[in-house]
């Protein structure tokens, strides 16, 4: 066997290289996997709908595309419109039911991929700001694949196990002075060198290839040729790349950083001799700087960070307004390719001293060893001063009927709100005492910026979401000024215990120790939820943009293709709703099946346990109710309404021309 | 045993590698704190006349100290004006305007609106807020007294008797305080040195093979853990201290001040609702003790991890994977109302205002306890069952068993 053969054998299986290769490579997968998120959520879950538009607009947004646009958002505007009035006349007996067909059919082509017209509007109003770079394309699987710019610390860990034992191990059993006696032995630190580059290079490619294919899978990765600005994370950028030349470059610099810290991992274990030193002066080169310096600064150093974050070498200048001076602050000043050059040229130069230094070390002169231990450790101690200058415990819930439109039954207490101070109170129906919702003492006191947003009750328990918004150090360019977040509190309303069962921080900009990073928009719906719907299994919160379920075990997120304008019902297993067509509808939750009630077309409804009550649409606006199934209608009064709620005694109707309340009693 | 720890210690930690290191991150800590002020301050501008550095040093003298009715219809003397000729943001953004402190009335409106107004107005305020928590916090309890809820009962007692008596008499600048609070950096550093200093504590004598020695001489085998832990625990106790220190002193001097010392805890807004009542020059006593113990802790598991090695390669590696994982657990969720995860996870009693800036609870055995009481007690219960193993892990002096020698 050869001395190569030797090195390979003792590096890959003595120092169980190959099992720290593919621990990284199945830990890369399984972070990867377990965390990731795309950016533009309604992009992804609107996907059929998105492309249907991009096929038409694809590559640069011309004049053509621009008016495009431009119509079909006229065109939709209207056909909404259209469609309200064609719905109207229809059930105002106007027109027939063939026309209305007719017409219909018509609108709805129109209206078809309308949730794929917004992202795309959002997506040519970002291209509009410059033209000439900028492509429509889908963005989520390069975002995710180049506009991350984090340290990737499994890859880090890796090379840290891989590349330090190389010397240290010889050294821990003074085996390199055995080495150096022997012809071979700086063939075998040339060995040693040339196998951990080898190994150091397959990982960092490794790595890359699989982030690739991840995101190819999971969200296509199209149109590689597109300039690289057509993502926001590099919106500002100078650099003529392409998005793939992008996705090579970050790729190359990596391996060429990953490289960097090995040939500085083994130049300090040559130097030092001992595991400790090596691997805190290794660490500290890459942490330090990553937490203590600004982004523009650690892109001026000479060390293995900025090429193994590498991303915002293609990144453009961050500018952003201080408020209070009215001065611009220049978070991120971008890289030039001069400077990126030349920083990679000094780093090379620094690699093939290392490289010639260990080499140098390792050759049949160790009579010049002595002494040199302590130098050594202060050398680098010296040179490195140079360089670096959810959910809580879940009990089953019970059932109830919830109507968005109709006010709780709160078992013996009303939910009201103080005019003037805007906060919720409970208040004993019978004794009239009222009580804070909140029941910390603290919640809202010191804080605007606390509040109560809205409830839901399911005897014994009352939940309500909560909105705080906490400042922290006050400056422009830095992400951890403000965070909002949204929970869920369970009240029980017998004990007055409360604890939280869901909580979300809503900003997709996040800083952990001042390393700034970017989350999804997964969470920004919360910041504009008013009214909620829970059962074991999932939290349903209605917004302006719609009804968005969460999981309350795995937190994944879908938003269902309801319309929220009217009264929302919930009965613990389905929704129940009015179509655009107005007509009734239920989702089956667990089972994701929706079934029309054709026959009952709404202006307004709301249910209890039992029944279905509905103001019906054609037929002049009577009250009816009928079973859940559809079945057993029954007219309760023939005036002429607009609006019905529902408690448990009673039924509220609003006429629609006195426009007073009229109570019925319930007949079951 | 006192020489014997002592012994270990000059050797384990008094070494020219351990001294540079310290020396370093001492250096590079100073220099961050620096870049803090510079990049957040906006009074880092200079001493230019008009800079809000020099302008607010010179109002400065108006306003300290107790808050009176006279100083704050002075403050709103000079602000309300610049608020009405502000208010429908059409004056003249000229930044050499001879009648205005900074040169520029929206300058001059903000200087005084968050360097002034708001504090003093928060400070004014306090007291009623924190009466109105304590008002609160009794309803609660006769509430609760009412359902039989001991536990809410003694909670909201509790928060009554913190409450009742706040509030901010004096007005000062706090500033300074408030970065210090919010400054992390130094627990990496600390870290990174004792994972450095107590990773070979173990290791180093199983790399040269002396642990076979040692366990022939009469002081050898548990005795020597037991010296090495505690010489540890010394290590590790000093340099969180001695961090703690170039933190404050760092902060001074780059801030130029240690105003605002007197000033309660709660003064800082992020700290309104402070679990403890004490001043901030108290406070950051008790926040580098309670460092110090997180460190301890988690220095101990590292210890601990690294018992099971022959050279210090994998539980380095395992030791900052996990001290990486704490720490990111940590900063993510420290904002978040998950009180048992910030309780067991060490890296909050290093950047404890997670746990001092909020008033929290956990109930335990029918009694209301402190996020930050419980924290401590669950640190200090996991650092001596660490120690626990590690002794009773270490091999005995088998040679010297049955045989009394006397004691170094």
């Amino acid at each position: 066997m050869s001395g190569f053969m030797y090195e390979l054998k003792k590096i890959l299986l003595c120092q169980r290289g190959l099992l720290y290769i593919a621990l990284v490579l199945l830990l890369g997968t399984v972070w990867l996997s377990a965390s990731d998120s795309p950016a533009d959520s309604a992009m992804e879950q609107y996907k059929d709908e998105y492309q249907w538009y991009l096929e038409k607009v694809k590559g640069y947004c011309n004049e053509e595309s621009a008016l495009y646009l431009e119509q079909e958002a006229g065109r939709i505007a209207e056909a909404k419109e259209n469609q309200n009035a064609l719905l109207e006349n229809y059930y105002d007996g106007k027109i027939s039911e063939s026309e209305y067909k007719k017409e219909s059919s018509d609108i709805e082509k129109i209206l078809e991929h309308q949730n794929g017209f917004e992202v795309i509007y959002q997506q040519y109003l970002y291209i509009c700001e410059n033209t000439e770079n900028r492509c429509f394309l889908q963005t989520n699987g390069w975002t995710g694949l180049l506009g991350k710019g984090t340290l990737n610390f499994i890859l880090f860990l890796g090379i840290l196990l891989l590349a330090t034992p190389a010397f240290c191990s010889e050294y821990s059993c003074q085996m390199d002075a055995l080495l150096l006696t022997s012809r071979e032995g700086r063939k075998s630190a040339l060995y040693k060198l040339l196998i951990l580059i080898g190994a150091v290079l397959f990982l960092s490619f490794g790595i890359s290839l699989m982030e690739y294919g991840f995101y190819r899978f999971r969200y296509g990765l199209p149109d590689g040729d597109y300039p690289i600005q057509s993502i926001r994370y590099f919106a500002d950028s100078s650099k003529d790349i392409s998005l793939l030349q992008g996705y090579v470059s970050i790729g190359l610099l990596r391996m060429f950083g990953g490289v960097f810290l090995a040939l500085l991992l083994m130049f300090l274990s040559v130097l030092t001799k001992r595991y400790a030193v090596t691997l805190l002066t290794g660490a500290v080169s890459v942490i330090v700087p990553y937490v203590g310096l600004s982004k523009t600064s650690i892109y001026c150093l000479p060390l293995p960070l900025p090429f193994l974050l590498g991303t915002d070498f293609f990144a453009g200048d961050i500018v952003l307004r201080d408020a209070l001076k009215g001065d611009e602050k220049r978070v991120f000043a971008e890289v030039d390719t001069v400077t990126l050059l030349a920083l990679l040229s000094v780093s090379m130069l620094l690699c093939t001293l290392a490289a010639a230094w260990i080499l140098r070390c390792n050759s049949n002169r160790w009579l010049m060893k002595s002494g040199r231990k302590k130098r050594g450790t202060l050398a680098v101690m010296l040179g490195l001063a140079l360089a670096v200058t959810g959910c809580a415990g879940r009990e089953k819930t019970g059932s109830v009927v919830y109507n968005s439109s109709a006010v709780f039954d709160c078992m013996g207490y009303e939910i009201i709100r103080d005019a003037e101070t805007f906060d919720y109170y409970l208040r004993d129906a019978s004794t009239k005492e009222t009580y804070p919702l909140a029941r910390s003492p603290v919640f809202g006191v010191f804080s605007e910026d606390e509040e109560i947003r809205a409830c839901y009750v399911c005897p014994p328990y009352l939940y309500y979401t909560t909105s705080v918004m906490e400042s922290h150090v006050n400056r422009v360019g830095n992400y951890n000024t403000n965070m909002t977040k949204v929970s869920v509190v369970e009240l029980n309303l017998d004990t007055f215990e409360e604890k939280t069962i869901f909580e979300q921080i809503t900003d997709s900009g996040r800083s952990l120790l001042g390393i700034d990073y970017e989350t999804g928009d997964k969470w920004q719906f919360l910041d504009f939820h008013y009214a909620f719907f829970l059962n074991d299994e999932s939290i349903f919160f209605l917004g302006n943009d719609g009804l968005t379920q969460v999981d309350r075990f795995t937190g994944k997120t879908l938003k269902l293709d309801i319309p929220v304008n009217g009264n929302i019902s919930f009965d613990g297993e389905s929704i129940f709703y009015k179509n655009e067509r107005e007509v009734l509808t239920r989702y089956s939750v667990s089972e994701g099946e929706i079934y029309t009630y054709e026959d009952i077309v709404a202006y307004d409804f709301c249910m209890d346990e039992q029944s279905i009550y509905y103001v019906s649409r054609t037929d002049g606006g009577c009250l009816y109710s009928c079973g859940k199934d559809g079945n057993h209608k029954e007219m309760i009064s023939d005036i002429p309404a607009m609006a019905v709620t529902c408690d448990a005694g009673h039924i509220y109707v609003l006429a629609r021309e006195s426009g007073e309340e009229i109570v019925f009693p319930k007949s079951r | 045993m006192t020489r014997l720890i002592k012994y270990e210690f000059y050797k384990l930690f008094c070494k020219p590698s351990i001294l540079v290191v310290l020396i370093l991150f001492s250096v590079m800590n100073l220099f961050k704190i620096d870049s803090e002020f510079h990049s957040y301050s906006y009074l880092a501008d200079g001493n230019d006349s008009r800079s809000w550095n020099s302008v607010y040093w010179q109002l400065y003298e108006n306003y300290r100290g107790e808050i009176t009715a006279e100083k704050i219809n002075h403050l709103l003397s000079l602000y309300q004006p610049l608020a009405h000729a502000t208010a429908d943001r059409t004056a003249s953004t000229a930044k050499d305007n001879p009648d205005m402190m900074t040169g520029n009335i929206y300058s001059d409106l903000n200087i005084l609106e968050k360097y002034y107004v708001k504090p003093m107005e928060y400070f004014y305020h306090y007291q009623t807020y924190a009466l109105q928590v304590a008002e609160r916090a009794k309803e609660n309890a006769a509430v609760y007294r009412e359902r039989g809820q001991t536990v809410e009962v003694r909670k909201n007692s509790a928060i009554y008797n913190l409450y009742a008596g706040r509030s901010i008499k004096t007005f000062a600048y706090e500033e300074m305080y408030n970065y210090y609070l919010n400054y992390d950096f130094s627990g990496i550093l600390v870290l990174f040195l004792c994972l450095y200093g107590v990773v070979g504590t173990f290791v180093c004598e199983k790399e040269t093979q002396m642990d076979m020695l040692l366990l022939t001489n009469p002081n050898g085998g548990k005795k020597t853990a037991f010296a090495k832990i505690a010489a540890a625990a010394f290590f590790v106790g000093s340099v969180a201290i001695w961090f703690s220190v170039v933190d404050y002193i760092g902060f001074a001097y780059s801030f130029g001040t240690t105003e605002g010392g007197n000033l309660p805890l709660y003064a800082v807004s992020n700290f309104s609702t402070a679990a403890v009542n004490c001043n901030l020059r108290q406070y950051a006593i008790l926040s580098a003790v309670v460092r110090a113990v997180g460190v301890w802790t988690m220095s101990m598991v590292f210890l601990l991890i690294s018992m099971f090695w022959r050279n210090a390669l994998v539980p380095f590696v395992a030791d900052f994977g996990a001290a990486l994982c704490l720490i990111i657990a940590g900063a993510s969720q420290s904002y978040l109302s998950h009180t048992w995860l910030k309780i067991i996870n060490p890296y909050s009693l290093l950047a404890n205002r997670v746990l001092f800036s909020k008033t929290e609870f956990i109930g335990l055995a029918g009694y209301p306890i402190q996020s930050f009481l419980a924290a401590i007690v669950f640190a200090i219960t996991l650092g001596l069952v660490s120690i626990m193993a590690m002794l009773l892990l270490s091999k005995r002096n088998a040679h010297c068993r049955n045989q009394s020698y006397p004691a170094i």
